[in-house]
């Protein structure tokens, strides 16, 4: 008997293996008072700490340099002096030592929160207080994973501390939660460790049961062989030009410089953000005239389209002063920063404006977070009053989706996050693991949301293009051509995989591969259709 | 006793993080010394505690004070020499 179970998949290999299932640690005590006094209960605390150092020291021990370090950086959190003492002022209101470790680990991860440079310190602080906390109460959280022969593990998802221990014997991996951007997944690529993430129902697959990981097939097959794995699209080399442009994503000069040695013609976005997220102060427009000048000069020949600024609460810029937000992703980010921030939005343009001059490449300057007709044109005469640019607006919200007919004679171009606007679209947070499913760039909801903004686009001659994380994923890229899209831009990486397979099809396979995947009712149907259409090409 | 006091500036690209953080409390604690960090004009902290460096979120190209105690003004500036160093990212 096979029953098959859909996911999200992780590489182009598939693997064959029993399944060797991770329990889920047993529940931690709530957090309570004790009455046994703080030097007793601080005593506890320190045998606990030097237990799970003495762990830590063990599985660091057995493992290669790299990981060794990991394990190194979470013993030096664990035996932070101003934690133990912050800890201690909670034992001395009463608390017991698990609850008062607890509280000291959660002040400081209140204290680091909102640096993206400190989001993992906190979810290794987290890891440890529970460690420890699990020490105090006698349960076992160690990973305990066979060390020879070949298994496919699977569990609810893995930490850092978790992946760091895949022992040889780890051949294939399996999450219930988690999208394609999880820690697992990345370390499974990384590592070219076979997996699927957000498989609901894998943590009922009995131990011991053969499965086959199919992460090409986005599928675990329960019984499947390796004959049944689905293969990986691979496109004959034809010399032709791809259907549409294809153009890459960067972030920085050394993007620009990678970039550069790809197929890409031009650059369909560049983020900005990156080179604000250190600056203490706003930045005068000759050091940002610098910045932009030595990275245009360095991008992919081809006009540049370049993203102003896109931060929010949750990615603040220091000398943007952003207070926190309930709901960061659906606050003041984005072109909204306008309200409180005009200057230095005037100020990136010009900077643009005099590197567009420094360097004489052509430059396409866009918004981000457009949600009204006003905005965007708000946009475009204040871009058009600055400088020499052809000026667009990003598609990310549904209420921009659902004007394009509107922007005709206001943008030139626009361009589809499809990251964002799936989040915005599906109601689904993008940092939710449990709803990694609902963000698959291939759901029905969202192709014929695509397909609706290109054909409403082209009758408003506005020139469309997909910048999303979708475009990186070659099949994809070709259903965005057939939808009548005039450009796609992919991570650096991907550039040349998506050149290929765009110069593998002609106008009307594309049209007739994006018509199968119209009329497909799910997700897993979608890519099918796709999958089929460009197999039999 | 005397405070040895110096600057030092931050030029890892990243800030003061995790690595640094770490780095500065295992030099500070091998010298033994009594050692404070922060911003000019605002409330040091103790650097011993890698989460009480990392939390002062210290950016790139901030100055930070350093203040040593201790008599031996050369021991101190080597130590401070050495925290330049982690700095560099």
């Amino acid at each position: 008997m096979s029953s098959v179970l859909a996911g999200l998949g992780v590489g182009l290999n598939a693997v064959v293996a029993e399944v060797f299932q991770v329990a889920p640690a047993a529940a931690l005590p709530a957090w309570s008072k004790s009455s046994s006094g703080t030097a007793s209960e601080s005593a506890v605390l320190k045998t606990a700490i030097s237990s799970v150092a003495a762990d830590l020291d063990r599985l660091g021990a057995k493992s290669d340099e790299t990981t060794a370090e990991i394990f190194e950086a979470l013993k030096y959190l664990l035996e932070d002096e101003s934690l133990f003492d912050m800890a201690v002022n909670h034992l001395d209101d009463g608390w017991s030592a698990a609850a008062g470790y607890g509280m000291a680990v959660n002040e400081f991860a209140e204290m680091l929160a909102g640096d993206a440079a400190f989001e993992e310190r906190i979810a290794d602080l987290q890891d440890i207080s529970k460690r420890v906390q699990a020490s105090i109460a006698g349960i076992h959280v160690g990973l305990e994973l066979p060390a020879t022969g070949a298994f496919v593990i699977v569990g609810e998802d893995f930490s850092p501390a978790d992946t760091a221990q895949f022992t040889p014997a780890v051949v294939g991996v399996i999450t219930v939660k988690g999208g394609p951007t999880s820690h697992t997944a990345i370390i499974c690529r990384s590592r070219s460790i076979p997996a699927v993430v957000s498989v609901a129902g894998a943590d009922h697959i009995p131990a011991g049961t053969s499965v086959l990981v199919d992460p090409v097939g986005d599928r675990v097959v329960v019984g499947g062989s390796i004959a049944d794995a689905t293969q990986a699209l691979t496109f004959a080399d034809t010399g032709r030009e791809p259907l549409v442009q294809v153009r890459a994503n960067i972030g920085s000069l050394e993007d620009a410089e990678a970039a550069s040695k790809t197929g890409a013609v031009g650059v369909g976005l560049f983020r900005t953000e990156l080179l604000y997220l250190n600056e203490n102060s706003q930045p005068s427009v000759e050091r940002q005239r610098d910045l932009y000048a030595s990275i245009l000069a360095a991008a992919p020949a081809g006009p540049i389209t370049v993203r102003t600024i896109d931060a929010g609460s949750d990615k603040p810029v220091p000398f943007l002063n952003m207070p926190e937000e309930e709901n960061p992703a659906l606050g003041v980010r984005g072109y909204r920063l306008i309200q409180d921030h005009r200057s230095f939005i005037e100020d990136q343009l010009k900077g643009l404006e005099a590197a567009r001059v420094a360097t004489g490449r052509e430059i396409w300057v866009m918004a981000p977070m457009i949600s009204t007709v006003s905005e965007a044109s708000e946009f475009s005469a204040l871009a058009r009053s600055i400088g020499s640019f052809k000026v667009g607006i990003m598609v990310e919200t549904p209420s921009i989706a659902a004007l394009l007919p509107d922007l005709a004679g206001i943008v030139d171009f626009v361009s589809v996050g499809t990251n964002d606007l799936s989040q915005y679209l599906f109601a689904a947070d993008r940092m939710n693991p449990s709803l990694g499913a609902l963000l698959n760039p291939w759901q029905p909801g969202l192709i014929r949301t695509l397909e609706r903004i290109a054909s409403q686009a082209k009758a408003a001659g506005i020139y469309s293009s997909v910048c999303g994380e979708s475009a990186s994923d070659p099949a994809f890229a070709v259903l965005l051509a057939g939808l009548g899209f005039d450009s796609v831009s992919a991570s650096r990486s991907q550039v040349d995989a998506v050149r290929a397979a765009l110069s593998a099809v002609d106008d009307d396979q594309a049209k007739a591969l994006a018509k199968e995947v119209l009329a497909a009712k799910s997700a897993e149907d979608t890519k099918s259709a796709a999958v089929a259409a460009l197999s039999a090409l | 006793m005397s405070t040895f006091e110096s600057t030092v500036e931050v030029i890892d690209p990243i800030g003061l993080h995790a690595r640094p953080a770490s780095q500065i409390v295992k030099a500070v604690k091998e010298s033994g010394f009594t050692v404070q960090i922060g911003r000019k004009g605002e409330n040091l902290v103790k650097a011993n505690s890698p989460l009480m460096l990392m939390a002062l979120k210290i950016k790139t190209g901030e100055t930070l004070a350093v203040t040593v105690e201790t008599e031996d003004e050369a021991a101190a500036s080597a130590l401070v020499a050495q925290i330049q160093d982690f700095l560099k990212g």
